[in-house]
Order: C-alpha cells, then sequence, then structure tokens
C-alpha cells in the first residue's frame, strides 16, 4: 500500500510498545464510539447522527496510531457494527442495504487519507528532529574544533620557546656566557611551568561528568580550599602578594574541591599577571544563609570596557595584540566559568570604580541618569572577579552535627 | 661509604629517572635505578635500600601492588610518585602503607625535602636516640612530656581531642597524614568516617596556633588527602 522503502524502515522502529498502544487505542476509541451511538441512537433515534460518530471515530484512531493498518480495520469494524447493530435487521450483517458499498468505500477512503497524511507528518517531524540534532552535533564539532585549535596554538607558544632554547644552549654551548645560559634555562623553566599550569586546566575539566555536566561534590571547609590554593600559587609566583581574609564561623559547602581551586587559582594567576598593581590582591569571602561567594580583588588597571561581555568565553580574547594573546588566561577563565557552571554557581567580573568616581556618582544620581557615562570615563580602581556557591541547606549540617 | 643512605628509584620513565638518580646523586645518596615493576621487586630484596621511591604506573605491575608485597616484611619508608592527580588513588596509597607522595612534576628541593622527612622518621623509628621530647617549629614548640604548646612563647591552650591531633601530626612532620588515619587515631576505630568532625577541630586548631589561619604556617592541607604538619626546625 504504501512504498516498500518507506514501510521497511518504519517497520524497524515499530516497537512492540507501540504496537500495543496503538491497539489499546484504537480498542479504547471505537469502544467509547459505540457507547455514544447506542446512547445517542437512545435519544434521537437517528441514523446519520451514527455514521458521523464513527466516522469521527475513525478518524482519530487514523491520526493517533502509526500507519494504515489500524484506521483501515477500524473503518471496517465501524460500518460492520453499524450494520450490525444500528440498521435493521439488528444483530445481523445484511450486505443488501442501499448504498452500502458507497458509505463502506468512503469510510475506507477517508481513513486512508488521514492515515496517509498522519505518517507523513510523523516522517516529517522524525526528519526534523533528526536534522537538528545533526546541526547540534555540527555545532558541538566546531565548537571542539575551536577550542583544540586554541589549545594547540597556546601550547605551541611555549612549546617553541622550550625547543630554542634548549637547541641554542646544546649548539652554542661554547660562545655563550654564563648569564646568557642562565637566562636561557630561566626562560625554558617558565615555559614549562606554563605548559604545565594549562595541563592542570585541561585536566580538571575531564573532572566533570561530560554526559551531565556536573560535578561529584563533598562537603568541604571554604578555609581549607581558600588557603590551599592561594599556598599553591605562591609556591608557582612566589612573588605574589595576597592578603586573604576567611569568616570567623565555619563554613563548608558541597564542592569539588580540586576543582574550585583551580578556579581560585586561575582567578588570582590572572589577577597577578594582568592587573599590573604593586598592591596586594584582596581575597575575601562573603556569605548569606543559602551561598558563599569568593572574592578576587585586585587594584591594577581594571579591566578593558570592550572585554568584560566575552572575557569568560575563552575564544573571544583579545583579537588586537597578537602577543599578549599567547599568554592570555583566556581558556583559563572559560575553564572557570565551566566549572562553576557545573556547581551550579555564577562567576561575574566586573571593574571597581576609583572612590572618587564612585562618590561623585552618588551626588549625582537623584538628579541626572548620566552616571553611567562619568564612571566609563573614569579610571578604573582595579577589577573584582566574584564566584558564588550554593550552600547546603541549614537543616541537614545540623542533622549531621546532632549525630 | 656504607653510611650513605641507599635509595631505590622504581620509574619506567628514563628521563625521570635519570634526573631524580642525578639528583640524589649530588646529595651523596646511594641510588639504584629500576625500570620496571618485577626488576624493582628483586632489587628490594636484594639490594634492601633504606627508602624506596615508587612511581605507582608501571608498565608491568601496578605500583599498590609493590606496596602490598613490600609492606608484609619491611617498614622501609616508601614515597610514592604518582603522575596521577586523583586524590582517591594518592589516599590508597597511603592506606596500604606508603609513607608519602609526591605528584609529578615536582621540583628537586620538593623531592629532597621529602626524603630528608623519610631518613629522619626511619632513624626516629629505629630508636638511636633522637627520640624526642619536643617538637619545634618556626615558633612553634610542643612538650610532648607535659602536653604543652606554645607559639612564640605564648602558651596556648587546646582541647584534649585538639591536642591529639596536633601531637600526631607532629610526631609525623613534614609526613602527610590522611583523614582516616587522623580519625582512627583520636576517635578510634569505629568513629564514623564523616570527616567533618574532624574539620571543624582543623578549624579551631588553626584559629589558636595560626597567626593567619587563611595563610597557616605550621598545618597545610591536602586537599582530599589529610593534613601535613611543617617539618621541624
Amino acid at each position: 500500500m504504501t512504498t516498500p522503502r518507506f514501510s521497511s524502515r518504519k517497520f524497524r522502529c515499530l516497537q512492540t510498545d507501540t504496537v500495543s498502544h496503538d491497539i489499546l487505542v484504537s480498542i479504547a476509541l471505537l469502544a467509547f464510539g459505540t457507547v455514544l451511538c447506542v446512547l445517542t441512537r437512545k435519544a434521537t433515534q437517528n441514523l446519520l447522527n451514527t455514521s458521523f460518530i464513527y466516522l469521527m471515530i475513525v478518524v482519530a484512531i487514523a491520526r493517533f496510531t502509526t500507519g494504515y493498518l489500524y484506521g483501515i480495520l477500524a473503518s471496517v469494524i465501524s460500518i460492520m457494527s453499524i450494520n450490525c447493530f444500528f440498521t435493521y435487521p439488528y444483530m445481523r450483517i445484511n450486505f443488501t442495504l442501499d448504498g452500502y458499498p458507497i458509505a463502506f468505500l468512503s469510510m475506507l477512503v477517508i481513513s486512508s487519507i488521514t492515515s496517509a497524511t498522519t505518517t507523513n507528518l510523523k516522517a516529517q517531524t522524525r526528519i526534523r528532529i533528526k536534522q537538528e540534532k545533526q546541526l547540534a552535533i555540527a555545532e558541538k564539532e566546531k565548537m571542539r574544533a575551536n577550542l583544540l585549535r586554541a589549545i594547540s596554538h597556546d601550547l605551541r607558544t611555549p612549546l617553541t620557546g622550550i625547543i630554542g632554547a634548549a637547541n641554542l644552549y646544546l649548539e652554542n654551548d661554547s660562545q655563550l656566557d654564563d648569564q646568557a645560559k642562565k637566562n636561557l634555562i630561566c626562560n625554558i623553566q617558565e615555559d614549562a611551568d606554563w605548559l604545565l599550569n594549562m595541563v592542570e586546566n585541561l585536566l580538571s575539566v575531564t573532572r566533570i561528568n561530560t554526559s551531565s555536566a556536573k560535578v561529584t561534590k563533598s562537603l568541604e571547609p571554604v578555609e581549607e580550599v581558600l588557603s590551599e590554593a592561594v599556598q599553591r600559587l605562591k609556591k608557582r609566583l612566589p612573588d605574589a602578594q595576597i592578603n586573604v581574609r576567611i569568616p570567623d564561623e565555619f563554613l563548608m559547602i558541597p564542592m569539588d574541591a580540586v576543582l574550585i581551586e583551580q578556579v581560585i587559582i586561575n582567578l588570582l594567576e590572572n589577577a597577578v599577571v594582568h592587573a599590573k598593581s604593586t598592591q596586594p590582591i584582596d581575597c575575601y569571602i562573603t556569605y548569606d544563609d543559602t551561598s558563599v561567594s569568593f572574592h578576587i580583588r585586585d587594584y591594577g588597571t581594571g579591566i578593558p570596557e570592550e572585554k568584560l561581555p566575552v572575557i569568560f568565553d575563552g575564544t573571544g580574547t583579545a583579537p588586537t595584540d597578537n602577543s599578549d594573546s599567547s599568554r592570555g588566561m583566556g581558556i583559563g577563565l572559560s575553564i572557570c566559568q565551566t566549572i562553576i557552571t557545573a556547581h551550579d554557581g555564577t562567576i561575574t567580573a566586573r571593574n571597581i570604580p576609583s572612590p572618587e568616581s564612585e562618590a561623585g556618582q552618588r551626588r549625582l544620581t537623584p538628579f541626572h541618569r548620566c552616571s553611567t557615562a562619568a564612571e566609563k570615563t573614569a579610571d578604573p580602581q582595579g577589577a573584582e572577579f566574584c564566584f558564588t556557591l550554593p550552600r547546603e541547606e541549614q537543616d541537614i549540617i545540623q542533622t549531621e552535627e546532632n549525630k | 661509604m656504607n653510611t650513605k643512605t641507599s635509595v631505590l628509584i622504581i620509574e619506567d620513565e628514563k628521563n625521570i629517572c635519570d634526573f631524580i638518580a642525578t639528583a640524589l646523586l649530588n646529595q651523596d645518596y646511594r641510588v639504584f635505578k629500576s625500570y620496571s615493576g618485577t626488576d624493582g621487586i628483586s632489587q628490594i630484596t636484594s639490594r634492601c635500600p633504606d627508602i624506596l621511591l615508587l612511581d605507582l604506573g608501571l608498565p608491568d605491575m601496578d605500583g599498590m601492588d609493590i606496596i602490598r608485597e613490600v609492606r608484609q616484611w619491611s617498614s622501609m619508608p616508601i614515597i610514592v610518585i604518582s603522575a596521577r592527580t586523583q586524590e582517591e588513588e594518592k589516599v590508597l596509597a597511603l592506606d596500604a602503607g606508603a609513607d608519602d607522595y609526591i605528584t609529578k612534576p615536582f621540583g628537586t628541593s620538593e623531592l629532597l625535602a621529602r626524603i630528608r622527612t623519610a631518613v629522619r622518621h626511619l632513624s626516629g623509628a629505629n630508636g638511636q636516640g633522637n627520640q624526642t621530647h619536643t617538637f619545634e617549629a618556626h615558633g612553634l614548640v610542643i612538650d610532648f612530656d607535659r602536653r604543652r604548646i606554645f607559639v612564640h612563647d605564648q602558651e596556648v591552650h587546646l582541647t584534649q581531642v585538639e591536642y591529639k591531633i596536633v601531637s600526631m601530626l607532629a610526631k609525623n612532620s613534614g609526613k602527610v597524614i590522611t583523614y582516616d588515619t587522623l580519625i582512627s587515631h583520636v576517635w578510634g576505630p569505629y568513629a564514623d568516617d564523616n570527616n567533618r568532625i574532624l574539620r571543624v577541630n582543623m578549624a579551631n586548631i588553626r584559629r589558636k596556633l595560626e597567626q593567619n589561619p587563611a595563610q597557616p604556617e605550621y598545618i597545610f592541607t591536602e586537599i582530599g588527602i589529610g593534613y601535613r604538619m611543617i617539618d621541624a626546625d
């Protein structure tokens, strides 16, 4: 009846539960129709109503089942039951009624057309869903390729430095003085450190479950995570000046401590490298009943306004200066966002306006709405990165304490 | 010649093995190298090194098996070298009997500090004098006989539990002590394995001992693994 290619494919995706579902739907609708007919019959004695009710049922069955079979079966059954129950002689099949073949044929045609339309519709929906899926996969592939390209570029730069310095050292051993040799070795170490940091960042992403984009959390004390992160950063960047303050209250929140540590290290390193400030970085905690926020605030040059909206994108970093972008924290910051999102938290970056412009802004606000312009022209007093993690419900912690 | 401390390195990466060996030879250790697990085990039994440096990811066998095998007959210090950053594996290795771990990549100074710590605990365990009654590091003084603790000559009062934790860490200073080890030492083997109570006590200890609990000087956290007390002066 249908094109063989189509029906064979459909047959493959037919599953037992769709079949039983279709049969159930058909039986239920037919029974419902028959009951309705009996009721209207008792009320009006009009055969036309009966026919229309069965017609409606046949259309409904053709619409809500898969394929042609159920609709056609339903039309046959409908004709039979009209013939048997609702026309004289009752309870007997009589094929000699006037116009019977026409009624039968029109029922068949209607059910076939409805089935065909429905099947078509379903097939089209399926094709559309499939296309959308393919599009999504293509998009993902594109993102992955972009990320890989960015990473390879970032990895190649320090590797070039390492290989170059090592070659130079080995081939020109006699011509180099001690200072030059030391410089070369220092460069190699710097590049290798940077590479290690990069690889650790990339590895940390593998701790996030790829299918659910969630992490395995356990209750960890905020102060321990924060202090260890600062300690690890200081091991790598001994000159970094960081003021750490923790709240007096003992706070434990659910997290993957290794990942959160990575976020803190990335943000601190970003502040150390990019703020270009001699003042120490402030690192502190604020909290309320539902969440804990980690603040990393520097007193440096601030973040360029045009970078602020894309700062966590990873790909949108500094197309302007290539020399700097190779050392940029683009991937580091985007990994921060990935980690925080996997924790159901939020991460923000903002410039903090200098106190004068802030004061001016406060004076102006009641009368003028132009304060934003003033804020933009004033030199920012550094930048603040802040990420917020949800706290576990208070009662769970209390029951644990009671134990 | 024979008084030199001997170290056996079991590590399949030749580059890393050589770099460790060079660093140790410069510090006057006797060094044996082994590139596989089976060879490593035979060298352990034939040479009886003082200290074992063991890489967990060996080509022919799991480093964990070597730890278990050695622990059946020897208490020689085992320092695990691991590229794996997964903390559960470190905890497993420590619980199986490893004394300490160091994560790749590491600097020579870090490695040498770990080995010195191991050597010190080795001589302490063998009872060659050195049985300390006090612990001193960076202004922190613990008098084990009188159970008193001073920070920069100021006496600090700890609760029983807090003192137990601190003294346990101090007696193993420089080594990482896992949460489970600490909990069973302080609260007994049947204690709840929920380590929240330990964390709370540690927070209190830090507030009493450290100038700034956020930048600790004496007790360091190894996230997901345990705590490490600073090495004694």
